[in-house]
């Protein structure tokens, strides 16, 4: 996890916000670093973590995990990450095989129209723990649900309104009645065009999942143009108050990845230019 | 106007709230949720967007007469435990569920938001279903909350096109402060339209700031009026009366005025004349220089 992010988000592994629809964002760049850091954050926070990996193998995840200082094959195995391997799945049902058992979630590659129903259930029922477990079973924290990437299921054929619907039961399941925490990853590609509604891409998928959410980190290029030292920015956006404040509050960060984190810093600070 | 609209709506009202992912139009629902339950009327919510305790949380008005008709949970009927599922939304579901509840005063509804409705209704449905709420007599004012930015203008035209009133809310200059357009539509079939800027307390009532849309250049001509060139300088460049006239009467050297005009063209005496007498030198033609043709 980037300890500078921690100070930016007010989270610490030993208290964050519960109940919190994170989304990342990224145009024409890579979020996928703060897919790694929230990963690694709530895995020390002692959370029940679903992570539904559609993008990368298992192995992928885990080798960056060990470079921040977290061990996803141990998390797995004492029962703390649950881990859905989309790309393997995805295999077992294009090529059906008699021994393969599996769990329904991507059935929606069967037929996209059917929508993410199956995909819910599997998170729901990953997410809630049985009560009154066996003895010598660790007790966790809240749930939390990571998706890396949500625009990917709009190239496998399921339609923006059936992501949203997935979306929403999410987080009524996890973050309204089990007070836990999601974070979604969309990428979008191209300008931020004039849509009209009318095309319901990833452009139409992200503002509706900002509706939805309670803080937004978006993720892109510098407007400048390409620099080494400084990868990119991120607009840090908070949307639901309580209580305090009703107005959403805005900060921009630079950033820059590192072989073992990554730095945040105010726009025109970072120390390749101070 | 957005006062006028908070503190009471006549019979047969449809009242829309057009927001957009920039700021969003929740908060100012609740802003009219709580002016309701002030005027003690009963209140109906229709929570697809957001939880009960999130709709609630915040509300200091008394929440008895507040009915949440949570749509929320299983909105589409994938757990089998909904209380209200979004292909509901038609006369005769929402007046039985609103009968359930016997109440001495005229109901107000409240939808939160038709944007999620649109998306699993079609638009005519829910438009000829809102047009019936507002004819029927089960309700007396709807009021719903509309994210313009995930529907094509078609759609939020038609469904704003029922309404007797549009608020459309974008973020402000200033941190909690909000810009409203406000549309509406009298029963004589008056239209009237303002802009106005507002901003909300943390126990939902609404502050109006301003009123005028050209607030903006009203601020910029009182800036321009308060800096004054002359003052605060090392040197005086300022003039009395006296300088002022000897500088107005002053003539520029290079100004052409009229006294100049007829000096010039009347030639005084002594002035040089010029007597000219046309030479065949003079004469010179550059397309027939030795006069030869005979055009």
């Amino acid at each position: 996890m980037f300890t500078e992010l921690n100070s930016i988000l007010n989270a610490t592994p030993d208290s964050f916000t519960q109940g919190e629809f994170i989304l990342v964002s990224d145009r024409q760049s890579d979020a996928s670093f703060l897919i790694h850091h929230f990963l690694s954050f709530y895995l020390r926070a002692r959370c029940k973590v679903c992570f539904l990996g559609l993008v990368q193998s298992f192995s992928h995840y885990s080798a960056i995990s060990q470079r921040l200082g977290v061990s996803l094959t141990q998390a797995r195995e004492k029962g703390q990450l649950i881990f859905l391997e989309g790309l393997k799945e995805s295999l077992s049902i294009l090529i059906p095989q008699e021994t393969t058992t599996g769990s329904q979630a991507m059935d929606f590659l069967r037929d996209p129209t059917v929508g993410l129903q199956r995909l819910y259930e599997f998170v729901r029922s990953s997410v809630s723990s049985d009560v009154g477990g066996e003895e010598g079973v660790e007790e966790w924290g809240p749930p939390v649900l990571l998706v890396d990437d949500v625009s990917v299921l709009l190239s496998l054929g399921v339609s923006a309104g059936a992501v949203l619907d997935f979306s929403h039961y999410c987080r009524a399941t996890v973050c309204s009645q089990l007070q836990g925490n999601i974070v979604m990853l969309v990428r979008c590609h191209g300008e931020e065009a004039e849509d009209d509604g009318s095309d319901e891409g990833s452009e139409w998928l992200l503002k509706g999942l900002t509706h939805q959410c309670s803080l937004t980190l978006h993720v892109q290029g510098l407007p400048t143009g390409y620099c080494r030292d400084i990868h990119g920015q991120v607009e840090v956006c908070w949307r639901r108050r309580r209580g305090d404040g009703q107005h959403t509050q805005k900060k921009l960060f630079q950033y820059k990845v590192h072989d073992k984190g990554a730095s945040f810093f105010a726009p025109g600070t970072s120390s390749a230019v101070l | 106007m957005l006062s006028e609209l908070l503190q009471g709506t006549d019979t047969g009202a449809v009242l829309i709230i057009q927001d957009s992912c920039s700021y969003s139009g929740q908060h100012l629902l609740k802003s009219f949720i709580s002016a309701a339950l002030n005027k003690e009327e009963p209140v109906h919510v229709l929570g697809f967007d957001v939880s009960e305790e999130e709709l609630k949380d915040g509300l200091t008005a008394s929440t008895q007469r507040l009915h949440f008709h949570s749509a929320y949970t299983d909105p589409l009927g994938w757990t089998n435990r909904s209380a209200f599922t979004v292909h509901q939304f038609c006369v005769e579901e929402l007046t039985h569920l609103l009968k359930q509840t016997s109440h001495p005063k005229p109901v107000t509804l409240v939808i939160d938001s038709l944007s999620w409705i649109l998306r699993h209704v079609s638009p005519p449905a829910v438009c000829k279903t809102l047009q019936q709420l507002k004819k029927g007599g089960a309700v007396r004012a709807v009021i719903g909350l509309l994210h313009a930015d995930m529907h094509q203008s078609g759609t939020v035209g038609s469904v704003c096109h029922l309404a007797t009133s549009v608020i459309t809310v974008a973020p402000g200059t200033k941190g909690d402060e909000a810009v409203a357009k406000i549309t509406k539509r009298s029963k004589s079939g008056k239209v009237t339209q303002d802009e106005e800027i507002f901003s909300i307390k943390g126990d939902f009532s609404v502050t109006v700031v301003s009123k005028t849309s050209h607030a903006g250049h009203r601020q910029t001509e009182a800036e321009e009026q308060q800096t004054d060139p002359t003052a605060n300088l090392t040197f005086n460049i300022r003039l009395s009366d006296t300088e002022r006239e000897a500088k107005e009467k002053l003539a520029l050297p290079f100004v052409f005025s009229k006294e100049k005009k007829t000096a010039l063209l009347q030639s005084g005496p002594g002035s040089g004349r010029i007597l000219y007498e046309p030479d065949a030198n003079d004469d010179y033609d550059q397309e027939d220089p030795d006069d030869d043709l005979d055009v």
